[in-house]
């Protein structure tokens, strides 16, 4: 603050205090400087606040405790492994000297330079004895520092301790047309002139290692539990990277401290002594009785004096002193479910990034470190939302969701709404819910259970017309909202599926006839300019009925069908330099199929309950359904050569035999005929295992041979082939068939088939070309393989041939 | 004298807001609307978002405990994950993907360094031979049955005290045995030799050892079955849906086809004439206890989880809600009761496992199928917060009645009040179609009520206890001694056998 600043508002004040003592009472002006930040207390609810911020109950009786816990000192259990034991010393013998702006105050003030350092090294020595563990000052490994600056300025960090630096890279805060609106122009200015909530951080490079604070900051409640620096759902990586851009490079002297007895037992005596226990709770210590009542305390002595040296000392400005004063002075009374609310949202800072009414809001020196992923959502995608009216706006159930479980539907959004722990704010829904009520229109939603048949038609009427209002056949909500986790195809705006569950029904309603009234800038347009549907056709144009259908609608959840515009997708797997093995059901490979995709980009299917390689493709792998009830079933990602997925290896009785064939289900008899099927031709998949780039080798049986098959991309990408090695392994010579074509074949040598678009080469071996039909003309290209006794090995080659 | 008539006039005034909310609650049920107890439960039992890493999909449909303490996932994309950190206070576990390209995962068991996986086609032996960490065998143990429709789901229990591992064979489409053993449950022995066990089944849900160690599995609502029930399976049981004899003729060991049960008739006396009927041990009245319940979990936490040791938990898929239940044997035929649990979770639930730290894993998904909870998919984490909620603990047959027992002591007064438990009774018709009402409802009258000098446990007597029937007890107007609420009212008791002392 300005100096100048300073002293006007000392005379302002001072006149102030003077009136006020003359007429005892306070000004009722809103938003008193003792307090940062745009609030809306007066001067005597700022001084209350400031009491128990500064834990006046801690020593003093008389202080009248309300809803709003008290900030509690940081627990000290291990403090020891927490804080550089050199900061520990200077912080002890002058807390605001080590740290400008703590809320603890100088408790040596009468003693002399020397002995407050003996002091401060006692109690230090006591203090350290309390951990377990060391302070370290070796950061435990690399710290990503671009990205803890990054975190530190988006996830809302910001909003409370100020940017760090100027980003030259700060987000760039979208343009607004400012000529429009004056009257905003003048609140604009009018809160520009408050200073905005900036605890300083300034101390933190010498009191914590970047793991210690790292540590505080993946969890600060375990430390200060009145959650005045709430949990910012930080990961510990994060954490991390924020610590090691707050401490930066760091100086700390290496050396731990090692508790010397006596000094430690100096230090306990001191401890008790100057009453610290009276708001640090340690084991084995006790907070002293508590003195004369604040409420008739002369004020120009004790604390509040700047003179005293008997007292403890807070370095409080005097616009903080004044409104203290002011406090004391107002006969006590509980304060009102306003007052609590509005009490909560300053001394938490909520209103460091939220408006409620006409207080709070995001300060101008902060606004441009408010980001979003999805900038088209303008500010609604960037400032979190206002909280006017949020006791009517949100079901209760939610309203703890968010508060106490972390829940959050702006996935868009850079700034994460805090975690203030749930003690904290326990009262907090419930005094929302009494002060914000709301004349919404009241819905009648159908029940599709009704007695009455024209009731139950209405049901059908509106889950239809609900479904092609949200849809893009209508008012096309989908284009700019995520359903039930489907990405929009637009802006990407909350999950539409949320509302029910999230929003109370009175606001919906409200809202939808028009959003700007909510939200002066928002991008959602409005369906129902002036209450006039502008969509005519569904449920004839009727207002109110088109938003209790949508209501309806998104009450129905999950059990009703996707809107229009919301399209099944199939999810893309893509190979890299691994092969990738994937099992479903599939028209290529039967419902015991496995695809296989090559690196080289040449992909292959298997059918598993028959041994069979049942497809070949080129390109990019496949897409697999997992959408609605798909179970994941799989699809060539494009056109597949296929061949018949009969079972492949056989010992026929005779060369005329003919080959058993896949059991024919039909609409009308749908009981597999021959369920054993090809077990009882003595085939059995026995797994696979992956090699070399992750490539498979299946195994399988066929009698008493046991199989291994592995087909990996040979050729040129002009000309690329899959090689499929079969490796046998026999107790005996003998002789099996293997079905290598089916359909119209052609031989181009000895060796060498085509059928369609697929080229086989084969080993040397006795070959049969069987005639099946005449019309259309299809042939099965048999194999006889003699086996040896042992181990052999038979190579195919197949050669996808380019149309 | 003067006590009793104040206690009946402090009853009274308690009674008559309770009957205007019994009606209110009614009303909603016929829709599926909530319990209404999310917002009290939190205080006991509060939920845990499992944070996922970005861009991962996790439809958990199988969970795992590893010795090291890390919990294995199986997913319906057909992927395992082993995850670290689960139990940490504020979770940001590690997710260490092992396996990938199966299908369907609906049972996981950790054995011999190996998952034994229960995949729709097949259960397969999943292991790393290299030790990267990462499963590159994938061996077949059995694929004894036929599978050709999507909605064939099987589902894998973990390992019984002879390493035998169950697998319960969903109907085709839900409704028919086109595929071989459909509507079996098969045993698969240590060996991988694979026999069928038992038949009966049309949509199970999950299958695994109560707390007892006995076999039950989870039956989904549908033909011949009005409700989701727990059923204990032996073996050459027959669960009441008789798509599955088509395959008795390949399954020699079942012994002969069980009569076909006649429909339009009751399960309690159905079950004299098909010898094979085993009665639905633990029935979730429809809708208010479950659409279509899921997998179990037994806890053994050692009171790590509260007050609630021994006990099934489990999920259900459309209303994103937990239950408990509890079984006992009664002249050799099993039976039980459910109990609402937790509601308000933000998935479909597939599945739950008790985590090595006492905490309840549930995770599933909500597409496909109508769900109450709006995420597409999570992990939440149920863990007690140490304070104990007034609960009916566990409901006991007796020759006469139940035995009620309490997670804290009743108070005296309403405690002993005979009108303190109102009870009511239904059964369900025994039947081909789809689901079915609740009939025969009727009021048995509370003869007397004893409560245990610790307040802990109640003796109710009827005046009647009928056999195939479900009893629900309603004791909302119950007080503990601490003037505490129940936090859920309802109990409701499955009567195969009642016991003759």
């Amino acid at each position: 603050m300005m100096p100048g600043t300073r002293l006007v508002r000392g005379v302002i004040s001072f006149v102030a205090l003077i009136s006020a003592l003359l007429i005892g009472k306070a000004p009722a002006e809103p938003g008193d400087p003792s307090l940062p930040g745009h609030h809306p207390l007066t001067q005597t609810q700022a001084g209350s606040l400031l009491i128990s911020e500064m834990r006046c109950a801690a020593c003093h009786s008389g202080v009248e405790r309300g809803f709003i816990p008290e900030k509690t000192a940081p627990d000290l259990a291990g403090v020891g492994a927490r804080i550089s034991p050199e900061y520990l010393r200077r912080y002890l013998a002058s807390p605001s000297s080590a740290h400008p702006g703590t809320t603890m105050p100088d408790v040596l003030v009468q003693q002399s330079e020397a002995e407050r350092g003996r002091i401060a090294e006692a109690l230090t020595h006591f203090l350290i004895a309390q951990s377990k563990t060391v302070f370290l000052v070796e950061a435990p490994e690399q710290i990503d520092l671009q990205q803890g600056k990054s975190l530190y300025h988006s996830v809302g960090c910001v909003a409370c301790h100020g940017p760090k630096e100027a980003l030259a890279d700060a987000p760039q805060k979208p343009n607004r047309n400012d000529e429009d609106d004056d009257e905003e122009d003048k609140k604009l200015s009018a809160k520009k002139s408050v200073k905005p909530v900036a605890v300083s951080l300034g101390h933190v490079a010498a009191k914590y290692s970047a793991k210690s604070l790292s540590e505080f900051l993946f969890q600060p409640l375990r430390v200060r539990t009145s959650g005045r620096m709430p949990d910012m759902k930080l990961t510990p990586a994060e954490s991390l990277a924020i610590a090691g851009y707050l401490i930066g490079e760091q100086t700390l002297a290496g050396n731990a401290l090692v508790p010397e007895a006596p000094l430690v037992a100096k230090g306990k005596q001191l401890f008790q002594e100057l009453n610290c226990a009276a708001c640090h709770a340690l084991p084995g210590t006790a907070a002293a009785p508590l003195i004369g009542s604040l409420r008739t305390a002369n004020t120009t002595r004790g604390c509040l004096s700047k003179t005293s040296s008997r007292s403890p000392r807070f370095h409080l400005e005097d616009a903080q002193i004044q409104a203290m004063i002011a406090s004391l002075r107002e006969e006590p009374s509980a304060d009102s479910d306003k007052l609590v609310a509005e009490k909560t949202l300053t001394v938490f800072h909520c209103i460091a990034c939220h408006i409620r009414d006409d207080f709070g809001g995001v300060h101008e020196t902060h606004n441009p470190f408010f980001g979003s992923s999805d900038l088209k959502l303008g500010d609604d995608g960037r400032i979190p939302p206002p909280l006017t009216l949020v006791g009517a706006k949100l079901q209760p159930a939610w309203m703890k969701k968010v508060l106490f479980d972390g829940e959050s539907v702006r996935h868009y959004m850079a700034t994460r709404m805090p975690q203030y722990g749930t003690t904290n704010l326990q009262h907090l829904p419930s005094v929302f819910a009494r002060l914000d009520v709301m004349e919404g229109k009241e819905m009648k939603i159908p029940s599709p259970e009704s007695r009455f048949e024209s009731e139950r038609e209405r049901e059908k009427l509106f889950r239809a017309a609900g479904r092609e209002l949200l849809g893009d056949k209508g008012l096309n909500c989908v284009a700019c909202h995520n359903f039930n986790g489907k990405a929009a195809q637009g802006n990407q705006g909350i999950d539409l599926l949320t509302s029910y569950p999230r929003l109370q029904p009175g606001w919906f309603n409200s809202y939808l006839r028009n959003p700007g009234a909510f939200r002066p800038r928002t991008v959602m347009p409005t369906a129902w300019p002036n209450g006039v549907a502008a969509h005519k056709t569904i449920l004839d144009g009727n207002t109110d009925s088109q938003i209790e259908a949508i209501w309806y609608y998104l009450s129905l959840g999950t059990s009703a069908a996707d809107p229009s515009g919301i399209h099944g997708v199939s999810t893309k797997l893509t190979v890299d330099d691994q092969a990738k093995t994937y099992r479903g059901r599939s028209r290529v490979a039967g419902f015991r199929g496995i695809a296989v995709g090559l690196p080289e980009k040449l992909s292959y299917a298997f059918n598993a309950e028959t041994g069979t390689l049942s497809a070949i493709w080129q390109g990019e792998f496949i897409g697999v359904n997992w959408s609605g009830q798909g179970s994941g079933d799989f699809n060539p990602a494009s056109e597949p050569i296929t061949l018949a997925q009969d079972v492949s290896f056989v010992t026929l009785a005779d060369t005329n035999s003919p080959w058993p064939l896949l059991p024919v289900m039909t609409k009308e008899a749908r009981t597999n005929p021959n369920p054993l099927y090809p077990k009882n031709v003595g085939y059995q998949f026995r797994g696979y295992y992956l090699g070399e780039s992750s490539i498979p080798t299946f195994m399988y049986r066929s009698g008493t041979i046991e199989i291994e098959d592995r087909s990996v991309a040979t050729g040129s990408a002009e000309q690329q082939q899959l090689k499929r090695v079969v490796q046998f392994d026999s107790p005996m010579q003998q002789t099996v068939w293997f079905r290598g074509l089916t359909g119209d074949i052609s031989q181009e040598s000895d060796r060498v088939f085509q059928s369609g678009r697929l080229r086989l080469t084969i080993p040397q071996t006795e070959t049969k070309l069987r005639s099946l039909s005449e019309e259309p003309k299809r042939f099965e290209l048999l194999l006889r393989l003699q086996l040896p006794q042992g181990k052999s090995t038979l190579e195919f080659l197949y050669e996808p041939i380019k149309k | 004298m003067n006590r009793s008539r104040s206690s009946h006039l402090r009853l009274l005034c308690l009674l008559i807001p309770i009957a205007m909310t019994t009606l209110g609650a009614l009303r909603a049920e016929e829709v599926g609307e909530r319990w209404g107890t999310e917002e009290r439960e939190r205080e006991f039992y509060p939920i845990v978002n499992v944070p996922l890493p970005k861009d991962t999909v996790i439809e958990a449909g199988a969970f795992a405990v590893l010795p090291d303490r890390r919990i294995a996932v199986g997913t319906r994309h057909g992927e395992i994950y082993l995850i670290d950190g689960v139990d940490a206070p504020k979770p940001t576990p590690s997710f260490h993907r092992f396996a990938t390209g199966l299908d369907e995962i609906f049972g996981l068991v950790w054995k011999d360094r190996a998952f034994c996986v229960t995949q729709s086609c097949e259960l397969t032996r999943v292991s790393d031979s290299n030790g990267d960490g990462v499963a590159d065998r994938f061996e077949t143990i059995s694929d004894a049955w036929g599978y050709a429709n999507y909605h064939e789901y099987a589902f894998g229990s973990k390992l019984d005290a002879d390493g035998n591992q169950f697998v319960t064979l969903g109907l085709s489409e839900s409704y028919y045995a086109h595929a071989l053993n459909r509507g079996f449950i098969m045993k698969v022995a240590p060996d991988g030799k694979t026999t069928a066990f038992a038949s009966g089944l049309r949509s199970p849900g999950g299958i695994g050892l109560d707390e007892h160690g006995t076999l039950f599995y989870v039956e989904s609502q549908g033909p011949w079955n009005c409700s989701c029930s727990l059923k204990a399976v032996s073996q050459n049981s027959f669960h009441g849906h008789p798509a599955s004899f088509e395959w008795y003729k390949y399954a020699p060991e079942l012994g002969p086809v069980p009569e076909l049960p006649k429909s339009e008739t009751r399960i309690a006396t159905e079950k004299y004439r098909v010898k094979q009927l085993v009665p639905y041990a633990v029935i979730f009245p429809y809708i208010r206890m479950g659409r279509s319940i899921t997998a179990f979990s037994v806890n053994r936490t050692q009171g790590k989880f509260g007050p609630f040791e021994n006990q099934i938990f489990l999920g259900d898929y459309t209303q994103s809600i937990l239950m408990r239940a509890t079984t006992e044997q009664v002249n050799g035929v099993w039976q039980g009761a459910c109990y609402p649990f937790r509601e308000g979770l933000s998935t479909g639930i597939l599945n739950v496992e008790f985590t090595p730290g006492g905490k309840l894993l549930c995770g599933g998904t909500n597409r496909g199928w109508p769900v109450r909870g709006i995420k597409p998919f999570a992990l939440e984490r149920v863990e007690w917060s140490g304070k104990t909620p007034f609960e009916i603990n566990r409901v006991t047959i007796e020759p006469d009645g139940f035995k009620v027992t309490f997670t804290k002591p009743v108070d005296q007064a309403v405690g002993s009040s005979t009108d303190s438990y109102v009870i009511s009774a239904f059964t369900h018709p025994y039947h081909a179609g789809y689901g079915g009402p609740e009939i025969e409802q009727h009021q048995p009258g509370v003869k007397a009520v004893s409560l245990a000098e610790d307040g802990l446990s109640a003796k109710v007597v009827l005046e009647k206890l009928n056999q195939g029937f479900v009893y629900e007890l309603d004791l909302a107007s119950l007080r503990s001694r601490d003037k505490d609420e129940l936090l859920h009212r309802n109990a409701f008791y499955t009567v195969n056998e009642i016991p003759s002392r």
